[in-house]
């Protein structure tokens, strides 16, 4: 059995890190994800955690030294936010491509200019194409459940590829809650020390890592990388049951839904978010309104399937983003729904609701104002313009 | 054991059919260092002239006898720290970690994780081949490369004549980091160089050790291949490339120049001197002659 503590959300990420035996820990602070690294630093110092820790001048050097660790076969983490994300841009694509299993947390934060430290996707957003596996969540339990479900994943052969464990910068990095802390003994049942074996120099087995590469070998590199993300999509469901079966918390896997079952209209969100969401839903249900919500949780790779499974039936569905796709006047996630429902046969009204930019409020009311323009609509099939939650 | 039995005892590292141009003096800085450190070694080459000829696995049919890998231009240092450190903590610090890094990878945009590694002292020996520009791509300018000298990005124009800053002078910057051991190194000495291969591999088991070694490119400079040797000899000759080292001792001159030779006798016949102006060549000799003194006085 865990022991229930009272912690934010960073301090929950240093925890399950620490839980996990990292070998390896490198890290740079930013805010507003400073405070893993903190917590980390404190237990190595204090000798509750036996891990190697870096005190890197940069992230591109976080990103480096996890790097030469993961050649030299260790566990590794680390975590940033935004800028610390574009700056290690370099190494971060090379640890997926090189295929080299890892987890890092990333308290999300909206991306300068305008300057700003504040909340928001564009970060992990902008890199969904790195080749990472990004989940992302909406309460401290769950942030301290996927960094330990994070490497199991990774880690496992027919997937190796790192992951990024995302959740709200300051909503949730400084949202204090109680979350229920496994016991150690639990964690090493469920996850076992790492064991991968494809990228690791050594003298015993000298071998080129990463050789300039001919582009059609390189194409079957990437080909088999895609094959593993799309093999992951049932992966992330099995270890959600498997840890489900033994810690009690199951998350739905790579999507979780509320009162979809009979529900016309469908609220779609991304991490914290999700809360207010389903409140919004409830009062909805108390106005008659049959709404239902499906919160994304793994946004790379897209459970497509999954979510035109969920929306077969619904009349129409709105998607919150806390991002933006530049060029499409709308959000990343309302694109790449629209994508997954594409070939099915089913006729929707549906809009990108874009909010919560530069750590701006999401409201109880915008989400209901959200549910309530779908219910009007939803007989009338097609896009409508993209709804902006421009709070004073 | 004297270098020569050293050098000829010593396994060769390089598999047949690496393509360095010929006389090139970051070949034989890479296969000195390996000969010297055998096979109980990982290394890390960045882009540049050495992964360039292939010995990083490029082509598939050539490379090192031992673990290689190519990092990021950029991240030479904090890749290896990773590896370093896994190798501490797997019990096995008697493998050998070692870059062999170009100039640009070195003093320009990998400066930043170089430092950072230095200052945290991270075991590790890290060779610089400075051949004073981004040679592997057709000579670019460094900011090793010395002033006036002619590149593809600073040409011999009608209005710029040439390079027109000075070079940076990165050795002593990396030995102000409380190193482990710090020295520079020319091919034209062999058997210091040697021996500081040697003292570097022992150090980089305590902290970081760095070697800044002198690499004439007979291509980039445009020179007959045969003269590099003597090219290198005459840098040391003419303090351009003064010869020294740091360790927990102090600091210590290798070579002591009573006679140096002149800066307008060093040029001679490198083609990518060929349009300095007396000012230029009166320019370069004194931040030589400035970088000698300062040498001198802070060595025993």
């Amino acid at each position: 059995m865990g022991k229930i503590k009272v912690l934010t959300g960073n301090y929950t990420a240093t925890e399950a890190a620490a839980l996990c035996r990292p070998d390896l820990v490198a890290a740079y602070p930013i805010t507003p994800q400073s405070s893993v690294v903190e917590g980390l630093a404190g237990k190595v110092h204090n000798g509750e955690l036996d891990a190697n820790l870096v005190q890197v001048e940069s992230e591109h050097s976080a990103m480096s030294v996890v790097q030469g660790a993961a050649a030299g076969g260790g566990r590794v983490f680390t975590a940033t936010s935004a800028q610390g994300l574009a700056l290690m841009y370099e190494p971060y694509f090379r640890m997926s491509t090189l295929r080299m299993p890892m987890v890092m947390a990333l308290a999300t934060r909206e991306m300068t200019s305008p300057e700003t430290v504040w909340s928001g996707q564009q970060d992990a957003i902008s890199v969904r194409d790195a080749g990472w596996i990004q989940v992302f969540c909406d309460n401290n339990q769950e942030i301290m459940d996927m960094v330990i479900q994070g490497y199991k994943l990774a880690e496992h052969p027919d997937v190796l590829i790192p992951v990024n464990v995302c959740y709200d910068g300051f909503y949730s990095s400084h949202l204090t809650e109680g979350v229920d802390v496994p016991d150690q003994k639990e964690v090493d049942e469920f996850l076992p020390a790492p064991s991968f074996a494809h990228c690791v120099l050594d003298p015993k087995k000298p071998f080129a890592l990463d050789p300039l590469t001919p582009g059609p070998l390189l194409m079957k590199y990437r080909k088999s990388h895609l094959d593993a993300m799309e093999k992951a999509l049932d992966i992330i469901e099995e270890i959600d049951k498997e840890f489900g079966d033994k810690f009690g918390r199951y998350y739905g896997g790579a999507i979780s839904e509320y009162r979809t079952e009979d529900a016309e209209v469908v609220l779609i969100t991304i991490a914290g978010m999700t809360g207010t969401g389903m409140d919004a839903v409830d009062i909805a249900r108390e106005k008659g309104i049959k709404a239902g919500l499906i919160k994304l949780r793994f946004i790379r790779p897209f459970p497509a399937k999954r979510i035109a499974q969920v929306l077969e039936g619904k009349k129409a569905f709105a998607v919150v983003d806390r991002s933006v796709c530049f060029g499409w006047s709308q959000g990343p996630m309302h694109m790449e729904v629209k994508a997954a429902i594409a070939d099915v046969n089913e006729k929707y009204a549906h809009f990108s609701a874009i909010g919560g930019l530069g750590g701006a409020d999401i409201s109880l009311q915008n989400m209901l104002d959200t549910i309530e323009q779908l219910e009007a609509q939803k007989e009338e099939h097609g896009e409508k313009t993209t709804k902006w939650f421009m709070n004073e | 054991m004297n270098y020569i039995d050293v050098l000829r005892e010593s396994e060769d590292m390089v598999t047949p059919g690496m393509s360095a141009c010929q006389g090139c003096g970051g070949e034989l800085v890479l296969r000195t260092v390996l000969k010297v450190a055998g096979k109980n070694s990982i290394i890390g080459i960045p882009p540049g002239c050495m992964a360039g000829a292939g010995v990083v696995g490029w082509n598939y049919s050539n490379g090192l006898h031992i673990p290689v890998h190519i990092p990021l231009l950029d991240n030479t240092a904090s890749f290896l720290t990773g590896l370093s450190q896994m190798y501490q903590r797997k019990g096995r610090p008697d493998v050998n970690i070692i870059a062999l890094a170009g100039d640009g990878a070195t003093a320009d945009c990998g400066f930043q994780s170089l430092s950072a590694a230095a200052e945290r002292n991270e075991k590790m020996l890290y060779v610089c081949y400075d051949n004073e520009g981004y040679m592997n791509t057709g000579y670019q300018r460094s900011s090793t490369t010395t002033k006036g000298s002619r590149t593809s990005t600073t040409p011999i124009g009608s209005v710029i004549n040439g390079k027109q800053q000075q070079q940076k002078y990165l050795p002593l910057i990396i030995s102000m980091h409380s190193v482990e051991y710090c020295a520079t190194a020319s091919p034209s000495h062999m058997a210091d160089f040697v021996a500081k291969i040697q003292k570097g591999l022992e150090a980089s088991k305590k902290g970081f050790a760095y070697l800044h070694v002198f690499s004439p490119c007979p291509t980039g400079w445009a020179y007959a291949p045969e003269k590099a040797i003597s090219i290198a000899r005459r840098a040391v000759q003419s303090n351009l490339f003064p010869l020294w080292e740091m360790d927990n001792q102090g600091y210590h001159l290798n070579f002591e120049n009573k006679t140096p030779i002149s800066m307008e006798e060093f040029v001679k016949g490198i083609g990518k001197f060929k349009s300095l102006t007396e000012d230029d060549i009166a320019s370069i000799q004194n931040v030589v002659d400035q970088r000698y003194r300062l040498i001198q006085r802070i060595c025993d």
